[in-house]
């Protein structure tokens, strides 16, 4: 793993940024949220996809491209939770602003 | 916190660029990762023993194909590539080198190379014997077909160090090692090499012996030449040692006793085994010839030239087989000198005395039976004989004054006799020839001495 995040450090700064961009839109944006029974139905497949990695299932370029994809979900998702932490942080602070005046 | 669970059902958006950024690094990186992680697994096998290593990388799993020289050896060679950092799976391919049964190795000299052939046990070693063939041969071209094979014999490297430091010693050939058994073929440099080798195999280490040597030698080459015009006999060639040298050139020296004799011998060893069994009594036919090559090659003897009258000639070619060695063979190819004018009796008696001053009929000590070298001597006094067909001869056998008179005088009787009937044997007529014997009546020399008494000790041949 520590070989990947140093070989790769650059995607995953990439995958960050995105989440992080996304995050911060995250908690303006308009479009529809994921259904409940959908976001298990993605926990499950994520889950599945770990759980096969982990167990080396796939073989040879698959399974490193399936590797490198479930480490880049992992900047991603920690920057769409800063992101959207941030933004909640501003727009509250507005918020609060607002409402005093 | 719960507004964040909220929020995260809308970051869905974000995973289309997160995707397309996975396309572009799985694009980008697949091929440089593999490089680098092959890279890296070559590195770790660096120290390994194996053999016929190959690195294939897929993704991040690789596949080991080598052939290892121990279970052990191949086991850690795994485990070195899986310690490599980075990969993920090590598909093990490798296998144990194969087992050799029998465990052969060899080494073949030609006319340009040395070719390194069979198996070795491990790469490192089969270095170490084509440096040391490039090193025991400088300048020869060193081929090397040698696998790699398990199962040598213990010791197995100084053994084939050996035989390499050997090479030198063949013209053509081939040493190999089958397990613990030595076989050597072909033909060595040098006279003696075949003995040489074998002397320097005697060193090769426990756990091998020589199975087989079928190393020949080049011919053994001994030659004598007689020349009547420069009244020499040239010997050439090869003697086995300082010792029979000296027999050589002394029974030369006593056989050709009106010849010079020239020594062009040099000793090697090598000779063929009863080798002065075989040449001493062909000195004595050529010895008989007025003139004549013999060539003596390893067991091969070839005699030629002109014998001095028919009886001899016949003499030479049946009995010089019988008296040398078993195994010997004898070529003869023996001709007979024109007969000389005939002359008067007195001339004879100058032509006896002549050639009886220049040597003496010699006996064995103590008995009537004529000397092996006096033959050449006699076979002039026969000569001689038959060219005054009129005369008739006194052979006169005189002893020293050693011993009792009685005796003497029959040793000496006896002796005369003994020359008469080889004269007889020749073909000449008996009735011609008479035996006398004065025992020690007739001295010529004082018996004080050893040099009179030799003087004293003679035959004499006297025209009537």
């Amino acid at each position: 793993m520590a070989y990947l995040v140093a070989f790769h450090w650059g995607w995953l700064a990439g995958a960050f940024a995105i989440g992080l961009a996304m995050g911060w839109v995250a908690v303006v944006h308009r479009a529809p949220g994921v259904s409940g029974w959908l976001t298990w139905l993605l926990a499950a497949l994520a889950a599945g996809l770990v759980a096969a990695t982990a167990a080396c299932i796939v073989p040879g370029r698959a399974g490193y491209w399936l590797e490198l994809l479930l480490i880049l979900f992992v900047p991603y998702l920690l920057g769409c939770a800063i992101g959207t932490w941030l933004r909640a942080l501003v727009v509250t602070r507005s918020m609060r602003q607002r409402s005093a005046a | 916190m719960r507004g964040l669970f909220r929020w995260s059902g809308k970051w869905w958006p974000g995973v289309i660029p997160l995707i397309v950024l996975w396309g572009f690094a799985a694009w980008t990186s697949t091929v440089p990762l593999e490089n680098d992680l092959a890279g890296r697994s070559s590195a770790a096998l660096k120290g390994a023993v194996l053999d016929k290593t190959s690195i294939a990388v897929d993704g991040r799993d690789v596949s080991l194909r080598a052939d290892a020289f121990s279970e052990a050896g191949r086991r850690d060679a795994v485990s070195a590539v899986d310690a490599v950092a980075g990969v993920r799976l090590v598909n093990d391919q490798t296998r144990l080198v194969p087992e050799a049964k029998p465990f052969v190795w060899s080494a073949e000299r030609d006319v340009v190379r040395v070719t390194l052939a069979g198996s070795a046990p491990l790469p490192a070693l089969k270095g170490r014997l084509m440096e040391a063939t490039r090193a025991a041969l400088p300048g020869v071209e060193v081929a090397d077909q040698m696998g790699l094979a398990r199962g040598a014999p213990p010791r197995f490297e100084d053994a084939a160090l050996l035989l390499i430091g050997q090479i030198g010693k063949l013209k053509d050939g081939r040493f190999t090692i089958s397990d613990g058994d030595v076989t050597l073929t072909g033909m060595a440099r040098e006279l003696g090499g075949r003995e040489a080798l074998a002397a320097a195999l005697g060193k090769l280490p426990d756990g091998f012996k020589v199975a087989n040597n079928e190393v020949k030698a080049p011919p053994y080459i001994f030659q004598a030449y007689k020349d009547p015009v420069a009244v020499t006999v040239t010997l050439a060639g090869n003697v086995p040692d300082e010792n029979i040298h000296a027999v050589v050139v002394g029974s030369s020296s006593r056989k050709f006793f009106n010849e010079k004799v020239v020594d062009n011998l040099k000793n090697s060893v090598g000779a063929p085994t009863n080798f002065v069994n075989a040449v001493v009594p062909a000195l004595g036919a050529l010895s008989r010839l007025s003139t004549g090559t013999l060539v003596v090659s390893d067991r091969d003897i070839k005699i030629s030239g002109d014998a001095l009258y028919d009886a001899a000639a016949a003499q030479i070619r049946t009995g010089l087989a019988k008296e040398v060695p078993q195994g010997w063979q004898v070529k003869a190819e023996i001709t007979v000198k024109p007969a000389a004018a005939p002359v008067d009796p007195t001339v004879c008696q100058q032509l006896f005395t002549n050639v009886l001053g220049k040597a003496k009929i010699r006996f064995e000590t103590g008995r009537s039976d004529l000397d092996r070298d006096s033959t050449g001597l006699l076979d002039r006094m026969v000569e001689i004989a038959f060219r005054c067909p009129a005369a008739n001869v006194e052979i006169i056998g005189h002893t020293d004054g050693e011993g009792d008179a009685a005796a003497n005088q029959v040793l000496s009787q006896k002796r005369a006799q003994a020359v008469v009937d080889y004269l007889t044997r020749a073909g000449l007529p008996a009735d011609r020839f008479s035996a006398i014997g004065y025992g020690s009546t007739q001295p010529v020399a004082s018996n004080d001495t050893g040099d009179g008494r030799a003087q004293n000790r003679r035959i004499e041949f006297v025209v009537r």
